[in-house]
Parts: C-alpha cells; sequence; structure tokens
C-alpha cells in the first residue's frame, strides 16, 4: 500500500484559498484597516521632458489636516533592481508624464488632494523623446544624462552618452559569409506598442515607521523579499529592520515585480511619526503613472538554403524602455540570448538594445519581452516558409531545437529540454494545419484561416536567484508550511501543498500554507517572477520533506530498535517492512517518549532552499555561454479563425495549445494559466495599445472605457496538451510555464490571417481598420500589378 | 498637474414620489440633475466639475411604467431600464428592433441599470437606445414646472454631443412608440473593439416597416454629432432596384459626418457606414435578426 492515494502530484486538489476567495474572506492590501491611517496623494509631472527648476512644498502644508509633505530634495535616492536610474521623487529633471514630483500624507483623501492641488513647481520644459528611432538619433535630446554614474549590475551595460539601457550582442557562426551562401533571403520589420498589465487590482502600499526606525510595509507586491532588499539600499535601512507583508493580490502579471509605490510611502511615513501612510493609484494611473509593458521594434532577415534551412538569422530588437529602465534592462537582455526563439540558427547576429524615451517606465510583463519578439520571429518564419514556398508548419518542423541542437548562445540541449517538435505537430493537428484545406467560405465575405505559432522562454533572474521553505509539524502530526513566493492566483500556495503531502505520504487536507508571505516570518524568497515558483519552491519544499523524513526516520530508529535506512515512512506512520511493526507519526513528530519515561528526538521541523546549479555568464561580446540560464520551457499554439473582409474585423474561434512543461502538477491550475495566458494574448494581439497624444505628452486612453481588454464574450474555444518530457532538477520533473502561454497567440493570429485572406499585418495589435487597410493594400498591388503587366 | 486622489462629490439626494414634485425640486435646487439609472450621470458630473442635487426618478410610481397608448401603441416611463425594456413581451412582440438595439448595449449589469430615457437623453452620439427609436419614430413626451407639457419628435431632440432640445427644468417622461410603426424588422450592425461592453466605433440600423409605402428605416450612429437618420438612402432601399443597396451605402456614408479618434478613423469609420448597411440588408433578407432579444 506503500505511497498509495498519495500521489497528490497531478491531482485536481482543492485550492488551499478557494474558500476564502469564493466568500469574500480573502483580505487584500487595501482592505486592511490601520489605526490613525494617513492618506497619501502623489503629485506627477504633468509634462513629459523638463527640467525640474523648483517644488514649493509650504502650501501644502499649511492646509488643515497635512501631516508631511515630501519632494526629491527630500529624498535624493536611487532606486532600481538592476540599473539604478530612478530617484523616488524627480530631483533635477522629469521624464514622462506622471512622473512622481511630490508627495502629501494628511488625514483624509480630500486633505491630501487639496494639499497636493497646492504644490507649486516650477519646470523648463524640454524637448521629449516619443520614439526609438528618435531615441537613437546622435542629436537627440539625453532623457539621463548621467547614464555613466548609476549603479548597475555588471551584466547590464548601458552606453553612457546616449540613450541606451542596454546592449546585448549575440554573435555566433559567421551572419555575413553564411549570408552570401543563402538561397534565398528574407527581411521583415515589425513593431509592439507599450501595452498595460491591466491587474483587478491597482497598485497599493502601506507604510509605517515607528519611533524606534522599525519599518512595516503591507503591499500589493509580487516580491516581499525583493521590496525589503530595494528599499534597504534606497533608505539605507538594515534589512532586519524592515518588515514586508503581502497580503493577497489581486493579479500582477510582472507589474508588481520589484518594487514600486512603496518608496514613496515610506518617504512619506518617514515624517508621519509612527502613523501608517496610504499610497493608491486609481485605475487611470494604472495605466500610466506605475510601469506598463515595452514596446518593440524588430528587423529580421533571414537566409534560408535549398532545403528550406535557416542557416543564417539577424535580429535587431530595439526597445522602448519608457523612462527608466530599472527593470527593462533585463527585459532587453532576455531578449537578446532568447533572439531566436525556438530555433537552431547556425550565424546568428543578434541585438537587443534598450532605448529610454520620454514614455511611461517599460518594465516586466508576463512573458518578459517574449511575446513581443515572438510576435516578429514566428511572423518572420511564417513569412520565410510561404516566400519559400513550404509549408509553415514544415519549416519549422526543419528549424527547430531539439536534443543535440544548439541555441543562439550555443547551448546545446539535451534529453529534459524539453521536445518542441512534438508540440508543433500536435497543435498543427489539433487545429487543422496538417490537412488539405479548401476555404469553405468559398470566396464570400467572411474568410477563415489557421496559423500557428511557437513559444519559448526561460527564467530571466540571477544566477544565485533562491527559493526557499519551512516545514512543521503539529503535535498531530499535521503540517504546516511557510513560503514567501505570492500566490497571484497561479495556484502556488496549493502545489506547494501537493508536494508536500506527496513527498510526506500525508493526506492533502493535513498540510495548511498558513501565513502569507511575510519577510519577518516566512524564509527568503527572491521574487515571484519568471514562471520560477513551481519549479524553485517545489523543488526547496521536496528537499524539505526530505529532511523531516530523515528526522522522523531517526527517531522511528530509536523507538523500534531498527537502524534507520532499514525503515520507510508510510501512510501516517514510519514501518518497519521486516517485522511489520511500525510507529505512528503522531508518537514521532515531537519526538517519541518510552514507556520507562524517556525521550528521544523532538519537534520536526525543516527549512530548505533551493537555488539552480551550473549556470555560466555570458561571454560579454558574443554573448556565447554552455548554460545561460536554468531551463527551458517550449509550447506551441494553432489559432482558427474568422475575418470579415468588408469590415476587417478578425474574430478568433478556437485556440489549440501544446506546452512540454515535464509534470502537469495540477490539470486544472494548469489549464486555468493557459487558458488565461491565450485571452490576455489575444487582447494584446487584436485590441490593446497605449496611444501616446504627441502634443501633450500624455496617454491618450488611460482608461477602461478607452482602453479595451478581452470580454469573456472574446473568448475563443480552447484546448491544451501537454507533454511530460521530466526536466532535470525540476521538482518530479515540472518546469515553469505561466507567462509562456501568452506568447505565442498574436502571432499565430497573425498568420492565421495570411492563411485567410493572405496579408500580412507587421504591427500588434491587429485592429479591424488596420487589417482593412492591409486588405486595400493588396488589391491596389494587384492591381497595380496588373497594369503593370 | 496630475495628483492621486480619487475626487469625491459632494450633492444633496432627493427623492420625489412623483413628477410634479421631481419638478418642484428642480426649480428649487443649485446646479440639480435628473438622476434615472446612474450610469452616466455620475461621470459627467466629475468631468463639468461636479453638481448640487440629484433627483432621483426612481421611485416616481407613473414614470415606472410600460403601458400600451390610447392609440395602439406603446408608452416607455423615463425609470424604465433598458433591460426591462428589452425583454417586455409588447416590446419584444410588436417592437423587435428596439430589443435587437437594447440587448447589445453594455452588459447585464449596465442594462439593468441603466435607463432607454436616461440613454438618450444622454445623447451621446454612440447611444445605442437611439438608432431604434429614431427608426420607430419614436415621440417624446416632456414636462415642465407649473404643469406644462409637450411632445417632440425624436428626430429632433439631439442637438449635438451631449446636447437635447430640452430645456431647463425639463423632464423627458416618456417615450412613446407609435402603433404605426408596430411590426418593424431590422438588423443592428456595430463595430466594436471587443464583442461586449464597449462603446461603438460605428452603428448602422436597418430596419423594414411592416407595411406602407416609404417602409425602410436607415439610422446611424457613432459617425456624426448625434445619432442620425440617412433618409435619402432610405428611399434608394424603398425603391428595391438591383443596385439599391450599393446606392444606398453611398447616400449614408455621404449623411454622416465622423470624427477620427481613440476608436476609429474618420475614413474608416465612413467606409464602415457602407459595409454595415450591406451586412445589415443581407441579414434583414435572409430574414434573421441581430442580437437576439434576451
Amino acid at each position: 500500500m506503500s505511497g498509495q492515494g498519495y500521489d497528490w502530484v497531478g491531482q485536481d486538489v482543492e485550492r488551499v484559498d478557494a474558500v476564502d476567495k469564493v466568500t469574500g474572506a480573502a483580505r487584500y492590501t487595501a482592505d486592511l484597516k490601520f489605526p490613525r491611517l494617513l492618506h497619501a496623494a502623489v503629485v506627477r509631472s504633468s509634462l513629459p521632458h523638463a527640467r525640474l527648476l523648483h517644488v514649493d512644498l509650504g502650501p501644502a502644508l499649511s492646509v488643515p489636516g497635512v501631516k508631511a509633505a515630501v519632494c526629491g530634495r527630500d529624498v535624493p535616492f536611487h532606486v532600481g533592481i538592476y540599473l539604478k536610474d530612478q530617484t523616488v521623487f524627480a530631483c533635477d529633471r522629469v521624464r514622462y508624464v506622471g512622473d512622481p514630483v511630490a508627495a502629501v500624507a494628511a488625514e483624509s483623501p480630500e486633505a491630501a488632494a487639496e494639499a497636493a492641488s497646492r504644490i507649486a513647481i516650477d519646470y523648463e520644459p524640454l524637448e521629449p523623446v516619443f520614439d526609438v528611432e528618435r531615441g537613437l538619433e546622435p542629436d537627440a535630446p539625453r532623457v539621463h544624462p548621467e547614464l555613466g554614474r548609476y549603479e548597475c549590475v555588471p551584466w547590464i551595460t548601458p552606453e553612457p552618452g546616449t540613450n541606451v539601457c542596454n546592449h546585448l550582442k549575440v554573435r555566433k557562426g559567421d551572419f555575413d559569409a553564411a549570408l552570401k551562401r543563402c538561397a534565398h533571403v528574407i527581411e521583415n520589420r515589425f513593431a509592439v506598442p507599450q501595452v498595460q498589465h491591466v491587474p483587478l487590482e491597482p497598485h497599493v502600499s502601506v507604510a509605517r515607521v515607528d519611533l524606534a526606525g522599525r519599518v512595516e510595509i503591507h503591499t500589493s507586491a509580487q516580491s516581499p523579499f525583493t521590496v525589503r532588499h530595494l528599499l534597504c539600499a534606497c533608505f539605507g535601512f538594515k534589512h532586519a529592520d524592515v518588515r514586508v507583508i503581502v497580503p493577497h493580490v489581486g493579479g500582477g502579471f510582472g507589474g508588481k515585480a520589484g518594487i514600486n509605490l512603496e518608496p514613496i510611502a515610506t518617504a512619506l511615513a518617514l515624517r508621519c511619526d509612527g502613523r501608517p501612510v496610504r499610497v493608491a493609484v486609481d485605475r487611470s494611473e494604472e495605466f500610466y503613472a506605475v510601469v506598463v509593458r515595452q514596446g518593440l521594434q524588430a528587423s529580421l532577415t533571414s537566409g534560408v538554403d535549398e532545403n528550406g534551412r535557416v542557416i543564417a538569422q539577424k535580429m535587431r530588437y530595439v526597445w522602448d524602455c519608457g523612462a527608466y529602465g530599472g527593470y527593462g534592462v533585463n527585459v532587453v537582455r532576455a531578449a537578446g540570448y532568447t533572439c531566436g526563439g525556438a530555433y537552431a540558427f547556425d550565424h546568428v547576429q543578434g541585438d537587443s538594445i534598450g532605448v529610454y524615451t520620454n514614455r511611461p517606465i517599460g518594465s516586466a510583463y508576463r512573458g518578459f519581452g517574449m511575446q513581443e519578439i515572438h510576435w516578429a520571429l514566428e511572423s518572420q518564419m511564417d513569412a520565410v516558409a510561404r516566400e519559400i514556398g513550404m509549408d509553415p508548419v514544415e519549416f519549422r518542423l526543419r528549424n527547430c531545437l531539439g536534443p543535440g541542437k544548439a541555441t543562439v548562445t550555443g547551448q546545446v540541449l539535451d534529453e529534459s529540454a524539453g521536445d518542441v517538435a512534438t508540440c508543433i505537430r500536435k497543435v498543427a493537428c489539433g487545429i487543422g494545419l496538417d490537412v488539405d484545406r479548401t476555404d469553405p467560405s468559398g470566396g464570400g465575405p467572411i474568410r477563415r484561416g489557421r496559423g500557428m505559432a511557437c513559444a519559448v522562454k526561460a527564467p530571466a533572474m540571477p544566477n544565485d536567484a533562491a527559493s526557499s521553505v519551512i516545514l512543521k509539524f503539529c503535535e498531530d502530526a499535521t503540517l504546516e508550511l511557510s513560503l514567501s513566493g505570492v500566490d497571484i492566483g497561479q495556484g502556488l500556495r496549493t502545489v506547494a501543498a501537493q508536494y508536500a503531502a506527496q513527498a510526506l505520504k500525508l493526506p492533502i487536507e493535513s498540510v495548511r500554507v498558513h501565513n502569507l508571505p511575510d519577510t519577518h516570518l516566512s524564509p527568503y524568497d527572491w521574487q515571484t517572477v519568471a514562471s520560477r515558483q513551481t519549479w524553485a519552491t517545489g523543488n526547496a519544499v521536496l528537499r524539505a520533506a526530505e529532511d523531516c523524513k530523515r528526522q522522523l526516520l531517526e527517531t522511528a530508529a530509536s523507538a523500534l530498535g531498527r537502524p534507520a535506512d532499514a525503515l520507510e515512512l508510510d501512510a501516517g506512520c514510519v514501518r518497519d517492512p521486516d517485522s511489520g511493526r511500525s510507529v505512528p507519526l503522531d508518537r514521532l513528530v515531537m519526538g517519541y517518549l518510552f514507556e520507562d519515561g524517556h525521550a528521544v528526538g523532538g519537534p520536526v521541523a525543516a527549512c530548505a532552499h533551493f537555488v539552480p546549479e551550473g549556470l555560466l555568464f555570458l561571454d560579454p561580446e558574443t554573448s556565447q555561454s554552455k548554460k545561460p540560464v536554468a531551463k527551458w520551457t517550449f509550447g506551441a499554439q494553432g489559432v482558427e479563425i474568422s475575418v470579415d473582409t468588408r469590415t476587417g474585423e478578425i474574430r478568433v474561434d478556437r485556440v489549440v495549445a501544446c506546452y512540454d512543461v515535464g509534470k502537469v502538477v495540477h490539470p486544472s491550475l494548469i489549464r486555468g494559466q493557459t487558458f488565461g495566458g491565450i485571452v490576455q494574448g489575444l487582447g494584446t494581439g487584436l485590441m490593446e495599445e497605449l496611444v501616446l497624444d504627441r502634443t501633450s505628452g500624455r496617454i491618450a486612453n488611460a482608461t477602461l472605457a478607452d482602453y479595451k481588454i478581452p470580454s469573456s464574450l472574446d473568448a475563443p474555444r480552447m484546448e491544451a496538451g501537454f507533454l511530460e518530457t521530466p526536466q532535470a532538477d525540476g521538482p518530479l520533473g515540472a518546469r515553469g510555464v505561466g507567462e509562456h502561454t501568452m506568447i505565442p497567440t498574436p502571432a499565430a493570429i497573425a498568420n492565421a490571417l495570411v492563411d485567410a485572406c493572405g496579408v500580412r499585418v507587421h504591427s500588434m495589435p491587429l485592429t479591424a481598420e488596420k487589417v482593412l487597410a492591409a486588405l486595400d493594400a493588396r488589391e491596389a498591388g494587384r492591381e497595380g500589378g496588373h497594369r503593370g503587366s | 498637474m496630475l495628483t492621486t486622489c480619487p475626487e469625491r462629490l459632494a450633492f444633496s439626494y432627493l427623492r420625489p414620489g412623483s413628477v410634479d414634485e421631481a419638478l418642484a425640486m428642480w426649480a428649487g435646487q443649485a446646479r440639480p440633475a435628473f438622476l434615472a439609472g446612474g450610469t452616466d450621470v455620475l461621470p459627467r458630473a466629475r468631468r463639468e466639475g461636479g453638481i448640487g442635487a440629484l433627483i432621483d426618478l426612481k421611485r416616481i410610481p407613473e414614470l415606472d411604467r410600460i403601458e400600451q397608448g390610447g392609440d395602439g401603441g406603446l408608452a416607455i416611463g423615463a425609470a424604465c431600464t433598458v433591460h426591462r425594456v428589452a425583454v417586455h413581451p409588447l416590446v419584444r412582440e410588436r417592437y423587435p428592433v428596439l430589443s435587437a438595439c437594447l440587448s447589445q448595449l453594455g452588459s447585464f449589469p449596465i442594462r439593468n441599470r441603466a435607463t432607454l430615457a436616461g440613454n438618450i437623453c444622454n445623447a451621446s452620439p454612440c447611444a445605442d437606445g437611439a438608432p431604434a427609436l429614431l427608426a420607430l419614430e419614436a415621440v417624446l413626451e416632456l414636462r415642465a414646472a407649473g404643469g406644462a407639457q409637450r411632445t417632440l419628435s425624436i428626430g429632433d431632440f439631439f442637438r449635438g454631443p451631449g446636447e437635447t432640445a430640452l430645456r431647463p427644468g425639463e423632464l423627458l417622461c416618456r417615450i412613446l412608440l407609435p402603433a404605426g410603426s408596430a411590426g418593424a424588422r431590422g438588423s443592428y450592425q456595430r463595430l466594436a473593439r471587443r464583442r461586449a461592453v464597449d462603446i461603438s466605433s460605428v452603428a448602422v440600423l436597418v430596419a423594414r416597416l411592416a407595411a406602407g409605402e416609404r417602409r425602410h428605416r436607415i439610422c446611424l450612429s457613432s459617425v456624426a454629432p448625434t445619432p442620425l437618420r440617412a433618409v435619402e438612402a432610405e428611399r434608394v432601399l424603398d425603391a428595391e432596384e438591383p443596385d439599391s443597396v450599393e446606392r444606398a451605402a453611398e447616400l449614408a456614408m455621404a449623411a454622416c459626418a465622423p470624427i477620427d479618434d481613440l476608436r476609429g478613423s474618420a475614413a474608416y469609420r465612413r467606409r464602415m457606414v457602407g459595409a454595415l448597411l450591406g451586412r445589415a440588408v443581407d441579414e434583414l433578407r435572409s430574414s434573421r435578426q441581430t442580437g437576439v432579444p434576451v
């Protein structure tokens, strides 16, 4: 019976937070009540680029009910995760509409707003930079003239004297020479606009600094320990004096990675005599004032031989990082070392370049640059296949990565890396790309089409990023699990409980994931980003469980008078298989009491961590590295669409997804992740774009009335399949997939549009108006061609 | 200067029990506004810098009725929600065009809150309630303090974005659907960025009356300062000649005056008037109707 019935990993167990969330008992940061709470108002720049001449806080302080006002000169400290290019408030320059300039804390929101409106700011307007092309021109205004003086991690390479905040070069083989040998050379350009995460819960942080100088932060964030670390680096606090608590979070999608509103709340709280200060943004500010996803301009050149093998590939990704690149520089880096996507190109010239502009701050967003580069790369692969007259599925199979093949950085994949070729085949079959198809619309106004795209992503994180957990047995052999990974909806706490219950052969109901992340109480975790939590925390849980098991067996060894290695953990007991004797767990978890009164062992508990092994930095000139990242996750999606050629409207009818996840840990949660990712991908593919008013520098559609994300009626029929090629260092073989689910969707839709009506749109989103313009251009081309012949 | 803090509105809230009482309250307040569903009045108050008093019409029994008029038509009270109108048996049976258009307005929560009267008094160029009322040639019953009362054709009601023929203090009490329009069928074609809860970028209603000479109605919204009828195009459809649809589309495109905004360019919108008109006629001829009434 050993182990039977305790294989929780792979089962649809009930979410540990299901009742709390369904009943509304789960409390989010804004639900928390604080005695003597002060309300903050943030004064933000109304200009996209200006010298900040003077900020007069005086009039604000005279408003009744105002407790404190603060601006850049009061806290001239830099903050940022990779490149410290931002200060808590703008000091001598504002760089986007929304840049924090000052803030006040007051007894009521009304008093705070009134005081904020009285703060006088003198600006000297400067020429703004609104796009990367302008930003790269030699005479462009410098968004950060001080770039060379910023503190920065060694693997980010800003170019002082320019607007380039990071530039990663990939050089593999000899691109120029290889290109000369190619039968076909195909070039294309693609574009992606800035978009917003649109989490259900906008950013909110509450800070309190007590009279002894201890700091307590409650915040809607993805990474309590990174908030603590960056806050300490900014203000000079001792880490042990700072407590960061993350209650339930209503969606992050990368927008709550790193550090966001916490420094503003802290700067105010330092001046409020121990009273808590809440900083919140409203929905409109959420769109432009905190962080957004970076924009991309991509140029690709593919050189292909007679057999349909891409032998030379050039990729230039230019990123609109917006006003600050603290986090976004690492998107640039990740896009660089992943520039070839799911393909094995022999000769590669890749450049990923981050450019400052006077737009909202580009930062982490589900996929971390991968959806954007896959938009370009997967559109290009499809276009190349069509141009050389090859089936796009076959073309992908001839060029995709697999065991024994090398990535753009020269990493040769092994058997455990995942199987993209099978994902491609399954998706092609599932969506019907493998059958002979004639358009059933028969030339009518509604055209149907099918297309696919691949996806790959690795966790983009420091090589030593750690996750840790604590397991503690209670007297009745129930188990408490403590972790600092944040359950932002993905189900991390449930998954952690599954691993613990399985490893210790416990009923799932016996495991409690009690406390939400709290840096004073729960163990260290770097960040909840990069699709890394199931993999990293899952490993930490298994290691801690192994330690608990060792303790149980040792105590049982004394109790049974047998060597520990002769015993085994069974359901609810430790058993001696030879004699059949056993000791129930509840007589072991607090130590064993013999009949004569003496005791052995003690409370069973363990703390364990996971840090990936064997990672190597990229070569600074070529980015070659045998193991630049911990793991890859591959997948593909196929879509079926209908296009109304009278209006240009696209309706996505069906999406089929397949990912090689190593191990399906929780079938319902992974389906939910996949369907959610598809719908989010569909939103960015069809309708989402932050529109800049180039006169004022403001975002013109910063409301939910003007910026649309998909509704449930826009969701297509979706099917998800998974492969289980075990990840060598994955917990029971699992690897991450949370972000990957939204990566290929827009490119697959664009490729289906080509299939449906022969036109390719090169810029996201695929609005009806753009599609119709492309159909017009094709008609005009045909007429022109006809006249010419 | 931009600041973080939601502006809170301060105003008095009044709940009259009759139309006369409501009209008298209006006269006694500074910066008053009538409250029906409330889906537009507060955003508008914020935009326009505040409000003095909200006079809630929802508890006035005489405004909360849908009843047959003396001429055999239907009278819809100003406090009736969009959903109630859309699913009312008499509306579905006799004015299915109105039902079809209203079931594409917003979402269930919005339709359960918003009123048809409020939708047209808000006078958005994109009002989904307007095209059907224009097609049915609805008549509006307006009252003012002191017993003043007048009726106005829906065609004379809209004056510009957010502007109507209502005089200060005047209240739209009932929307009258004429008996002669009963039985009209129609197809409401609506372009938006997503399939629900979005303001239309372009909308075209093509309706056909059950009988009569001038049977067709073509109503456009989101393509001019007000919702409008393309009357010349209607006459071309009436003629039912082989190229009627193409010519009607041309005339409807000429009748509109769209602008460039976040939802689309003027050129695209104008062209879509023609495309949607074609789609609507196709649907009418195939004897189906859009927006299956809920």
